[in-house]
Formats: C-alpha cells, sequence, structure tokens
C-alpha cells in the first residue's frame, strides 16, 4: 500500500472515495435514464420531486429503507439474502482497476517537521499489471448473482430468468475476451495505465517499416481497431444485460426475471450492480478504444508543462490540476457512452434467446477471430519490413 | 514442532499442507457422498489441490513450469467437467434419478 | 523455510511502515485464504442439498484463486478465478438447478463402519502426506541446482514466451483437446434433427 504511513494513508481514502465514487454516480444515472428515456419516448419523466426531478431517487431509497423485508423460500435464506451483495462486488472491483485519470506526482515537502518524499499515486483503487486479466475474471462472478437470485427466489419463473440469464453471460464471455486480443496484441501489455499512456498524442502509424503522423487524428484505439470496438461494444451490452439482450429482466415475460421476489433495499443494491457494471463497461471501452483519460492532440507531460509555465503553479499543484482535468475528459467520454447505453435501450426491440445465442456464438466468436488473425498479420508485415 | 516462528513465517510446507487438505476434503466427497454431481465437484476439488502444489512449487523454487503445468490441469479439468456433466445430465434424463446407489444392479 | 532471496516482493504493497512486514503480510494472507479454502471444501463434503455444495465449491475456487495471488502467481490466480470460477462452476450449478433436486435425506452412502473407515483411511493419507512434505522439502529446496544467485523472471511474459516456445505441441493438442470436448458435448446431448426440429 505504501511506503510510509502518508502514502497507505492517502491509498485507503483513495479506495474507499473510489468505491463511493461508484454508488453515488448511480442515483445519477438512473435519474438521466429516466429523464432521458421520457425525453425519447415524448413525455415527462420525473420532474417534481426537487429541482427538475434530481432529488426523486432520495426519496425512492427512503422509501426503500421503510419497506416491509420478506423473504419467500425460508429454506433458501441464506442464498436469497447473499445475491444482492454478490452482485455488488464484481462491478466495485472492477472499477477500482480502471485508471480515472493521470497519476499525481508529488514532490517532496515538509508537514510537521518531517520530509514527506516524492510520490507518484496512480488515480485508481489498484494496479495490477495484468489489469484486463483481473477485470475479465472479476466479472465473471457476475453470473453467480443471477443465479443465486434466481434459485434463492424459489419461483418458477425466476429460475428460468436466472438460467437463461447466465447461459447468456457466459457466451458474451468468451465474444468479449476474443474482442479484446486484438487491440491487446497492438498495445502489447495488460496494464490499464500503460495502455493510456499509449495513446497519447496524435496518430502514429508503422506502414511497412516508416513511420507515419496523422496529425489531424488522435492516438486512439478505435483507429486501430474499428472492428473490435463494435464487437466490444455489442458484448458489453450482453454482459450487462441491458437492452437488446435484456431477456434475465425482460418485463412482460418473466415478471422482472431474476430480481421479481426481491422489494426495498436488496432492489436498490441490484441496480447499483447493474449501473456499476455499466459504468465499468464505460470505462473499458473508453479506455481501450477511446484514449482513457487523454485529451486529444497533447500528451500529459505537454499539459503538466502548461500549467507550471503560463499559471506558475508548483509542480506538485500543475499535477493535481492535470489530473482533475483529465478527470474531467475522462467522465465526459464515460458519460458519453452511458447516454449511448440508455438511447439504445429505448430504441431496439429486443432479441428472442435463440436469437441471442446465435448472435453471440455463430456471429461475434468468428468476426473476432477473424479480427485477431488480421491483426497478428498486419503487425507482422506493418513493423518489420 | 509448532514453535511461533513455524507457525508465523510461512513456508512451503505450509502450503503443501493445505494443498494435502483439500486432496483429503475431495476424495471423501468422492467417497461418501451417493450425488453424482457432488462427486463430479469432489474430483474438481483435488484438481485444484494440485494446481495449488503446483504453483507454491512454482514460486519457492523460482521455477515457471509449474505454472505451465498448471494451465494444462486447468484446461483438462475443465474439459472433464464438461463431458462429465453432459453424461450426468443425459443419465437423469434417462433414469429421473442421480443417486449413484440405483445403478448398482446393472439394469436398464 | 527456503533458500535465502527467494521473496520476489516487489515493495510497493508492504505494510511496513505501521509494523507489517512483508513475511507477517504473507502469513495473515496465507492464514486467511487457507482457512476459508478449508472451511468451504468442508461446506462441499456435508451440504445436504447440491446447489449449496457448488456455491460452496465456487468460493473455494475464489479463495485459492487469491491464495496463487499471494504467491505471486498473478496471471493464474486471474485464470483460475475466470475459468474455474467463472465458467465451470457455473455450468455446474446450472446443472445442478435444472435438475432441481429437492433437499436429500440419504445424501451419504449407508453404514457406520463403511464411512468411519474412509475417513480413517483419509486421515491416514493426510498424515502420510503430511510427513513425507516434511522431511523432504529441505532435501528438494536446497539441492545445488535451486539455490542459484541470479533473479528468475517470473512475469507474464516470460510465461507466455515458456508457452509458446518449449510447450507448443502440448498447447496445440489441448486446442485439439478442447475442439474434441466440444464435439463430444454436444453429440451426448444433442435432439435428433437438431433443435429446430419440430418446428
Amino acid at each position: 500500500m505504501g511506503s510510509d504511513v502518508f502514502e497507505i494513508s492517502v491509498n485507503f481514502i483513495k479506495l474507499v472515495a473510489i468505491f463511493l465514487l461508484m454508488v453515488q454516480l448511480v442515483p445519477l444515472l438512473v435519474w438521466v435514464e429516466r429523464r432521458g428515456s421520457a425525453y425519447i419516448q415524448n413525455r415527462f419523466g420525473p420532474n417534481r420531486v426537487g429541482p427538475l426531478g434530481l432529488t426523486q431517487l432520495l426519496a425512492d431509497a427512503v422509501k426503500f429503507l421503510f419497506k416491509e423485508e420478506f423473504i419467500p423460500g425460508e429454506g433458501r435464506r441464506l442464498i436469497f439474502l447473499l445475491a444482492p451483495v454478490v452482485a455488488l462486488i464484481p462491478g466495485a472491483l472492477a472499477f477500482g482497476s480502471i485508471p480515472l485519470s493521470a497519476p499525481i506526482q508529488v514532490e517532496a515537502f515538509q508537514w510537521l517537521g518531517q520530509t514527506w518524499g516524492p510520490y507518484n499515486f496512480p488515480f485508481q483503487s489498484f494496479q495490477f499489471d495484468i489489469g484486463i486479466v483481473f477485470v475479465l475474471g472479476v466479472s465473471s462472478l457476475a453470473a453467480y448473482a443471477l443465479l443465486m437470485a434466481g434459485y434463492g427466489s424459489e419461483n418458477k419463473y425466476s429460475l428460468f430468468g436466472a438460467l437463461r440469464a447466465s447461459a447468456q453471460m457466459i457466451s458474451y464471455e468468451l465474444a468479449l475476451g476474443l474482442s479484446l486480443v486484438g487491440i491487446l496484441l497492438i498495445y502489447g501489455t495488460f496494464d490499464f495505465a500503460e495502455m493510456v499512456t499509449l495513446q497519447e498524442g496524435p496518430l502514429t502509424l508503422m506502414l511497412f517499416g516508416t513511420e507515419y503522423t496523422l496529425s489531424f487524428l488522435p492516438n486512439w484505439g478505435i483507429f486501430y481497431q474499428p472492428l473490435g470496438f463494435v464487437i466490444l461494444f455489442a458484448a458489453l451490452f450482453a454482459e450487462t444485460n441491458r437492452l437488446p439482450f435484456d431477456l434475465p429482466e425482460a418485463e412482460a415475460e418473466l415478471v422482472a426475471g431474476y430480481h421479481t421476489e426481491y422489494g426495498g433495499l436488496k432492489m436498490n443494491m441490484f441496480y447499483i450492480g447493474e449501473y456499476g457494471h455499466m459504468l465499468v463497461a464505460s470505462g473499458l471501452i473508453s479506455t481501450f478504444y477511446l484514449g482513457g483519460y487523454n485529451l486529444p492532440f497533447v500528451t500529459v507531460d505537454q499539459i503538466r508543462e502548461f500549467f507550471v509555465q503560463s499559471q506558475g503553479f508548483t509542480l506538485t499543484n500543475a499535477s493535481l490540476a492535470a489530473s482533475f482535468l483529465l478527470h474531467l475528459v475522462f467522465m465526459a467520454k464515460v458519460f458519453l457512452l452511458l447516454w449511448i447505453f440508455i438511447w439504445v435501450r429505448w430504441t431496439l426491440p429486443r432479441f428472442r434467446y435463440d436469437q441471442l445465442m446465435d448472435l453471440g456464438w455463430k456471429t461475434m466468436l468468428p468476426w473476432a477471430l477473424g479480427n485477431t488473425i488480421v491483426t497478428a498479420v498486419f503487425i507482422l508485415w506493418m513493423r518489420s519490413v | 514442532m509448532l514453535t511461533t516462528d513455524a507457525v508465523l513465517s510461512v513456508g512451503l510446507n505450509h502450503y503443501l499442507f493445505l494443498s494435502a487438505l483439500l486432496f483429503s476434503v475431495g476424495m471423501m466427497t468422492v467417497l461418501l457422498r451417493r450425488n453424482l454431481i457432488v462427486m463430479l465437484m469432489g474430483i474438481e476439488l483435488m484438481l485444484n489441490a494440485v494446481n495449488l502444489s503446483f504453483v507454491a512449487f512454482s514460486h519457492y523454487t523460482q521455477n515457471l513450469n509449474g505454472q505451465i503445468m498448471v494451465f494444462f490441469v486447468m484446461t483438462v479439468a475443465a474439459a472433464e467437467a464438461g463431458v462429465g456433466l453432459a453424461l450426468a445430465v443425459n443419465v437423469f434424463k434417462k433414469f429421473k434419478e442421480i443417486n449413484i446407489q440405483q445403478f448398482e444392479k446393472l439394469k436398464g | 523455510m527456503g533458500p535465502g532471496e527467494h521473496h520476489c516482493h516487489s515493495g510497493v504493497y508492504s505494510l511496513d511502515a505501521i509494523g507489517i512486514g512483508v513475511d507477517m503480510q504473507e502469513a495473515i494472507l496465507f492464514y486467511i485464504l487457507g482457512s476459508l479454502a478449508v472451511v468451504c471444501s468442508l461446506g462441499v463434503l456435508l451440504s445436504k442439498n447440491p446447489v449449496s455444495s457448488a456455491l460452496y465449491l465456487a468460493l473455494t475456487m475464489v479463495g485459492l484463486s487469491f491464495v496463487f495471488v499471494g504467491l505471486d502467481a498473478f496471471f493464474i490466480g486471474m485464470v483460475q478465478l475466470a475459468v474455474y470460477a467463472g465458467a465451470v462452476m457455473v455450468l455446474i450449478v446450472m446443472v445442478v438447478m435444472l435438475f432441481d433436486l429437492k433437499k436429500e435425506e440419504d445424501s451419504f452412502s449407508p453404514g457406520f463402519f463403511g464411512n468411519g473407515l474412509k475417513v480413517i483411511l483419509g486421515g491416514f493419507m493426510v498424515g502420510a502426506i503430511a510427513s513425507v512434505i516434511a522431511y523432504s522439502t529441505e532435501m528438494i529446496l536446497s539441492a545445488p541446482k535451486i539455490t542459484q544467485a541470479e533473479p528468475v523472471d517470473m512475469s507474464v511474459k516470460a510465461l507466455a514466451r515458456l508457452l509458446f516456445t518449449d510447450y507448443v505441441v502440448a498447447f496445440e493438442i489441448l486446442g485439439v483437446l478442447l475442439l474434441l470436448v466440444a464435439i463430444g458435448a454436444v453429440a451426448l446431448s444433442r435432439i435428433p434433427g437438431g433443435t429446430h426440429a419440430d418446428d
């Protein structure tokens, strides 16, 4: 966690703060979803409670707290009660490993009569050099929340919903993993922070051994792997159980699918889990393909230099200001992607179950494999000739 | 034998002992339970215990071949679990029972 | 313990400053995760409901995955999480839920003496393995090949390089094996004529 008390405590506070960030973004997202869907459907959303209906979610949360708690199926009580907890864990763990902004570099400073040395705090809860494998491993645990919820409800329809949902999730995990192999071949690393650093500045291509710089395009992953972007985007829709892959929660088919029997705060925890997954999905897409926290065409060092020279900040303050600015850039990209998630939900109809499985196994898997092969051949050819 | 130092500083022995414990629990599961699927789970537990001892050896002798072995064991175990489950589903479809005591009589 | 410098902890994650050294950290991690794994595996053995057994096994595998991370095998730990806990166990849990078995009254084999004999023999086996471990680890770890001074690269890149150069034949055979298993599973569970046969 760190080499002295200051670093350990800052890292600990960062861990808690990033988790709370994820939990606090969820009511905002639900508000955007309700107002945005109303706008798409040409009606008003919640607009009475608070300004623009912003505190509607607070009122809902208070209402949930006072609801009666009932547990169907007394024989499976523990499984029923644990399912919402298991729904939260993968999203929270995965969100912690995505870099939300540039690392903050703190110079040596004097405090309480002691010199605290120069530090480098990455703007994420924890940093591994196997970033993406960790996220893939942890998000595959989300299938258990569905299964436990469906089984613990002692309700045939919930069980059906849960089984279909988990079959869908494990099918699309495969397409997800394969669509990432192409872009990982280009970056050559699993670590998110390195990947974002590699996407700085303008587009630099290696064509037949010489380097070209197209300065009107940023160096983002989407220009290297457009097909990978499309497949990843679609597979992440399926992973987060959002429409058009919405069969697990198909309203009007299975009542509410695997979380039919849940009410009150447990239902809220499922929602936090689902929107947390959406946040992780948006974070992943923007880290791999949209340049992460990078502002287009400039590198992080150039931003820090700008702050030092033109505004006269100290190095620590310049780093803090640069990280703050880049965090806003990252959040803007994430919100754009989240708006696209919400927009698609209220536009497209739902897939039938066999169409869904056909799409996952017969369409996405071969295209992702083809993408991998073509990428590998290209890299070998372009970088060696 | 149980000096503070032996307990507090964890060495290869500790991981191997954990692996032996898990292996024996897996073996007991296969021997004592009568449900076909639970016996399959016991086999998976034994394979996991073996994976643990491979990784422990790989760490303490600084040799990567242990981790390669884990790769292969994991893949073969997953394949075997798939086929075993397909067989169990077929057995259930035909006999409506997966209690192995019902299959002792070489009938049907 | 082992030869002198086998710890390759980078020190970034050490809590040295508040008095918990690297050894103590490893011990805490090992004991917590190890007891979680043992308790959950006993849950697999002893629980009457097969779904509970399956969920306990999934938790054991998650615990083992973090033990692997504690042993600095990050990639293998995450692969264990993704493959075993995330795919194989989900498959087993799905199959058990599909069967929809009630809680079994007679889930254990009958016969007290038969069971007792099996448990005692199991205990003997653990004892035998433990004593073999205790006597032979010193011999293994102080073999001259092992106590070399140069640090070995144990990163994911080295693992991948080893997999694709020394073990590439086995790797390809593994791919063929998985293909065979997929074909076999489909052949075992297909409906003659395909899924849309009576549409």
